[in-house]
């Protein structure tokens, strides 16, 4: 059963994630004043460019080549290990924090010699870019998780939801700060302004996507929604937990797939709203938010030590 | 137990509030921000009274609310009212404010190092709490180290004094009200006496940047 | 298995005198020299892993004195030691094999006595079971890799084996020290002796500090890393493998010999484990953040073993922890963590050192900035390249991957069961190893990308051809070992706890089951080998469909790049400096760092030259941090900067007095708030004062 999850949770993230993408958008225009574009919106662009012929730069190798497979399949591959609809790891041998961590920087990796190997100026800095932004957030990521795994007992994401859901993670203050600054470092991670602007390819971050065509610059489009979507999962499925499906009776799954679709919409509500009031910010003041995101996640440190 | 549990758990809730107050960019959303902090305060005296069962504790509770909650900030606010459009007010603090929230993390930890080696009777449950107590007056200290503006150092000063309240509470709580009327008129007069003489300054040197105000001196 | 490695010793040695008699028969002496030192290191590989499952052998012969017992040792630690130095040493010689063709007129018959005597003295110490003659291969392994150092004779060369024996001779004086502690309370020399005998604990700390500071500036682990950086680049390539690879891992197995084993009677205190733990974690992230900063290719993999080294110290540190706080499966996990990642350093770090050479021959240069594009000529190397910097970046799943999962594993487990001081010194290394990783992430992808992606940026590199069979071979064979060591684990790690339940004494900790690896404490499962199957059905999946799309729609090739409208010339490529130069903005500090350890360091070293007499060398390694932001493109040129002179000593120690002179002015500011911090530094002070007498 939970390895049908799993599949299933993997199919339906790659299937919703131009949907949401598309909504996030749609809320960008109407706060805008605009009309903006339909929801279905990034359905449209992947399927005409999947029609479209393929230019190869002249520059590029195999790894531009395989870049766009790798960086979509292995964001595939952690969905279908978080415990999004399930209470527990569909998958317990991919539900690993530090698994989770290091099978997300095969596609950074990836992305970034792509971005080098398509031999312009331009891509490679937004590749550089890439690399940073893991580099400034990794280290307070990991701190919040390190509390949870102290909170829950586990460096296993399941246990911790489980944990979470069922109010057993012990210093209550201390995950709940660990919350808040696991909200902030997935918010910049996925790449929204003040820090990024994901879905426009002439923003910086989105440079290696000048060097791409037709079906991979397709591929890897949705690579980039499903990326969102799944940094966004992971702070849904350790630190709200509520509701998943606690067995696997039918019901209670279909209960909790409801109630993630949810959950995920209103983060991305939430992201919305904050990217589209605040200013953009030279990258290099980057290192001041990540500083603040390290201070909140020391904090939680802080009372998880002295038990509060 | 619970109840021990949730004074902990407003002492950490303290500790944020004050962070926020530290951080807030302006005068205006600090004195808010404070008032916030000190009815957070009240409720941990509350709660406290109510786990230790001391009836004096509800009348220093009363009293805080007074002064802490409504008289301090108003005070600020008016003397912010009166400083509008004289001098600037919101100058950025020394330390980049991202940091210094990593500062006070460090200072929360120390004082609980601190704490825990010490012991004593009435205080073993709630040895978080008066670690917050104690880095309290750390993290005031760190507020006037910060802070250009001479205004934002008096919030330093009203954190230092939240500290000591909590730990007065929690090391004494049997103690007679004239101890906890010291303690409010205290914060009161000095809160009065700090707003004044920030007005005064401002009048004669048109800024409240420490900075600024060290040329003075000789 | 004894016996074997003794005969593979015996062969080693033959062989390297038969080298150098031969040694005006360049050819010759070469395929003696690379012949019999596989043959050997075939011997030795055997008795290793054969030591591994089998009981501990001691044998012991008299000596002339009655302290120089010739006592050697051959357990499950030193096996694996043995195996994997052995397996190195392989791929070296067979690498050598075509490598040392450019040698010819350098002294081939040299470089094989002493890389064959090299790799016989690092056996023999690792077996020795005698004090006296342990520091005696000790000496003999410094001065024969010293001579492999020095070996091109370019003034770069003479000055970091310089710098090498200064410190190789700092770490032995530390060693003798240690090794005297501990035979003043045990009258004798024997190893058996410390064993057995309870040493009083102060003395025992004393013995520990001294013995890990002494095998840690042999492990090159911050703050004594300094002459790594610029010894083992400037060896040959695969001497420089064998080096990085195998010798730095004798300070991890001194460490942890003298910890768990000549002290074991003794017992240790959780400080000792603390301060590996500190030590492993600074040096993890300060070596990372130096190897950015660099453009010569076999520097950058220099500096990244400092790096390793510091993670194998963070996995050796927990064992320390475990051990001392009474949790051996702590011990064993934190153990079994620390020399997994010494095997698999010693394979990326063999391989990637290989694969440099490889460059190295193929255009002669091992500047990445006049590189690029080499892996359209060079594929094999190319590949073998891609997987080694997959795998030091603990990329899933390679056997780096497994290591670091182990470390934090175990780091996790600690803070755990650990007070409050455990749990944010453990964050920290948490912390420190994620940087780490995020930090390895970008560097491997400038040695990757810059080095062998877009197109060739000098004459050289456009000229560049794919390398010797031999050479070929070697690094694949080093590649397949990076990915079975990944795959495998479920396989290895049971073997590897195995040697550190040997060590500390203790029961058995199950750590695998199945394919899946196991961390009981923390509950997490981890499955290296069914993750590689779903990642290659995944990713297969999406190629396929990608590529059936792009039949449908059709496929073109345009010569040009896209540079938004401009025609892509070559200067619009990105450089080592490129990316270095980002995350130095948001690294300025450790920079600084390095700039004022490397005044003193200089201070230091033109003190020693004056004493010794000798001309004072510059010993610099760094540039200012000013210069260093900078985009320098007298680099893409090819044009070294100035090499910089050591100021005198008289000078520097003005430097440093007006340095002082300056930050007192600072602390006597006049401003209020400074005071305010001295009352807040004071009252912590007396906080901590009344704890501590507490």
């Amino acid at each position: 059963m939970s390895i049908i999850v799993a599949f299933l949770q993997a199919v339906l993230l790659v299937a919703i994630a131009p949907l949401i993408s598309g909504i996030a958008r749609n809320i960008r225009a109407k706060m805008h004043s605009r009309k903006g574009p339909s929801i279905l919106q990034d359905y449209y662009d992947l399927a005409k460019l999947w029609k479209r012929c393929e230019v190869r730069e002249g520059g590029s190798g195999l790894i531009s080549r395989l870049m766009p497979p790798i960086y979509l399949g292995s964001f595939v591959l952690v969905a279908a290990g978080l415990p999004l609809i399930m209470q527990a790891c569909p998958v317990p041998y991919l539900g690993d924090i530090i698994t989770i961590l290091y099978l997300m920087a095969l596609p950074r990796f990836m992305f970034s010699l792509a971005s080098i190997d398509s031999a312009g100026s331009y891509t490679a800095i937004g590749g550089v870019r890439e690399l940073l932004v893991g580099v400034l957030v990794e280290p307070s990521l990991i701190l919040v998780l390190f509390v949870m795994a102290l909170a829950a007992g586990s460096t296993n994401v399941g246990v911790m939801a489980h944990a979470v859901a069922s109010l057993e993670a012990y210093p209550f203050v201390a995950v709940v700060v660990a919350g808040i600054a696991c909200a902030m470092a997935c918010y910049i991670e996925m790449g929204k302004l003040p820090f990024d602007l994901a879905e426009a390819e002439q923003e910086i971050q989105e440079g290696p996507l000048a060097a791409y065509s037709g079906p991979s610059l397709a591929m890897l489009k949705l690579g980039v929604s499903v990326k969102q979507l799944v940094v966004a999962s992971i702070f849904v499925a350790i630190f709200i937990p509520f509701g998943a499906a606690a067995t696997t009776a039918p019901l209670d799954i279909l209960l909790g797939f409801v109630l993630y679709i949810v959950k995920v919409l209103a983060v991305f509500l939430v992201a919305a709203v904050i990217e589209n009031s605040v200013m953009r910010v030279r990258y290099k003041l980057l290192g001041r938010y990540t500083w603040f995101v390290v201070g909140i996640a020391s904090l939680s440190l802080v009372f998880l030590v002295i038990g509060i | 137990m619970l109840d021990y549990s949730l004074v902990n758990v407003l002492g950490a809730c303290l500790i944020i509030t004050s962070m926020t107050v530290v951080l807030a960019r302006t005068g205006k959303a600090a004195a808010y921000l404070y008032s916030l902090q000190s009815l957070v305060l009240v409720g941990l005296l509350l709660s406290l009274g109510a786990v230790t069962g001391s009836p004096e504790l509800f009348t220093w509770g009363a009293t805080a609310f007074a002064t802490k909650v409504i008289l301090v900030p108003a005070i600020l606010l008016f003397t912010l009212k009166k400083l509008d459009n004289n001098v600037e007010v919101d100058l950025p603090p020394k330390l980049n404010p991202m940091k210094s929230v990593a500062l006070v993390a460090v200072e929360v930890f120390v004082c609980f190092v601190a704490v825990s080696g010490i012991d004593l009777p009435t205080a073993a449950a709630v040895k978080p709490t008066l670690a917050v107590s104690l880095a309290h007056f750390f993290i005031g200290l760190t507020c006037i180290v910060i802070q250009r503006s001479i205004f934002k150092q008096i919030f330093g000063y009203c954190l230092m004094e939240n500290g000591s309240h909590v730990t007065l509470a929690l090391l004494a709580p049997q103690a007679p009200e004239l101890v906890e009327i010291g303690v409010a008129t205290d914060a009161i007069f000095a809160v009065i006496i700090l707003a004044v003489l920030v007005w005064r300054i401002a009048h004669y040197a048109h800024t409240l940047d420490a900075d600024d105000l060290c040329e003075l001196k000789g | 298995m004894l016996e074997l490695i003794l005969l593979s010793l015996g062969l080693s040695c033959v062989t390297g005198v038969l080298a150098l008699v031969f040694g005006k028969a360049h050819a010759a002496s070469k395929t003696i020299a690379c012949v019999g030192g596989m043959i050997s290191a075939a011997l030795s590989f055997a008795g290793g892993v054969g030591a591994l499952f089998a009981a501990p052998v001691y044998a012991s012969w008299a000596g002339p004195l009655p302290f120089t017992n010739f006592t050697l040792l051959l357990n499950p630690l030193a096996g694996l030691l043995i195996a994997v130095i052995a397996a190195l040493a392989c791929m070296a010689w067979l690498y050598g094999l075509s490598y040392f063709d450019e040698y010819y007129d350098k002294g081939i018959g040299v470089i094989g006595f002493f890389m064959n005597l090299f790799i016989a003295s690092m056996n023999l110490v690792i077996l020795s079971d005698n004090a006296f003659w342990f520091l005696v291969f000790f000496e003999l392994m410094s001065l024969t890799s010293y001579v492999l150092v020095i070996i091109d004779q370019t003034e770069k060369s003479l000055r970091g084996g310089f710098l090498y024996l200064i410190m190789a001779h700092i770490g032995f004086l530390m060693i003798a020290c240690s090794f005297f502690v501990m035979a003043t309370a045990t009258g004798s020399l024997e190893f058996e002796a410390f064993r057995t005998t309870a040493l009083a604990p102060g003395l025992g700390t004393v013995a520990f500090v001294l013995a890990f500071f002494g095998f840690g500036a042999k492990a090159g682990m911050v703050p004594f890393h300094s002459w790594l950086p610029q010894a083992h680049p400037a060896a040959p390539s695969n001497v420089s493998a064998l080096m990085s690879g195998g010798m730095i891992k004798i300070g991890i197995f001194g460490i942890c010999k003298v910890c768990f084993d000549l002290l074991g009677a003794t017992g240790g205190e959780v400080a000792w484990g603390i301060l590996v733990i500190i030590i492993g974690a600074i040096s993890s992230v300060m070596g990372v953040v130096y190897a950015l900063g660099e453009h010569d290719l076999k520097s950058l993999l220099a500096y990244h073993s400092v790096e390793n080294i510091g993670i194998i110290l963070l996995g050796v540190g927990t064992g320390i922890v475990g051990w001392t706080a009474g949790l051996p499966w702590l011990a064993a996990i934190g153990l079994l963590a620390g020399l997994y990642h010494v095997v698999n350093h010693a394979m990326f770090k063999g391989l990637l050192f290989l694969g440099a050479g490889s460059v190295l021959h193929a255009t002669g240069t091992r500047n990445m900035e006049v590189l690029g594009g080499l892996a359209r000529l060079m594929p094999v190397t190319a590949v073998c390249f891609l997987v080694g910097s997959l795998a030091i970046s603990a990329i899933p799943p390679l056997n780096g991957f497994v290591s670091e999962w182990y470390t934090y594993q175990g780091l996790i487990s600690a803070a755990m069961s650990g007070d409050i001081l455990i749990r944010i010194v453990f964050a920290f290394a948490v912390v420190a190893l994620a940087i780490t990783g995020a930090l390895a992430v970008t560097c491997f992808v400038k040695a990757f990308g810059v080095t062998f992606l877009a197109r060739p940026r000098s004459e050289a590199a456009e000229q560049a051809h794919e390398v010797p069979l031999c050479m070929r071979v070697a690094m694949v064979i080093l590649t397949l070992a990076c990915v079975a060591l990944g795959l495998c684990a479920a396989w290895v790690a049971p073997v590897i706890e195995l040697i550190a339940s040997s060590l500390l004494h203790a029961p058995l900790v199950p750590v695998s089951d199945g394919a899946l690896l196991v961390s009981l404490d923390t509950v997490s499962v981890v499955s290296p080998l069914i993750m590689a199957v779903l990642m290659a059905v995944v990713i297969a999946v999406c190629v396929l469909v990608r590529n059936a799309a792009n039949r449908k729609a059709g496929m073109k090739e345009d010569p040009a790049t896209w540079a938004c409208g401009y025609e892509a010339d070559l200067s619009m490529e990105t450089l080592a400096s490129t990316v270095g130069a980002h995350v130095k903005n948001f690294m300025e500090p450790i920079y600084r760092i390095r700039f004022c350890v490397n005044r003193l360091g200089q201070m230091i070293a033109s003190f020693v030259g004056k004493t010794l007499g000798t001309r004072s060398e510059a010993v610099v390694t760094g540039e200012r941090p000013k210069s260093a932001s900078r985009f320098d493109r007298d680099r893409l040129h090819g044009i070294a900067p100035a090499p910089q002179k050591a100021p005198a000593l008289s000078e520097s120690v003005l430097a440093l007095v007006e340095d002082i002179g300056v930050w007192f002015g600072r602390l006597e500011g006049g401003d209020f708030r400074t005071y305010i911090v001295y009352i807040v530094g004071a009252l912590v002070f007396f906080l901590a004062l009344i704890i501590l007498i507490r």
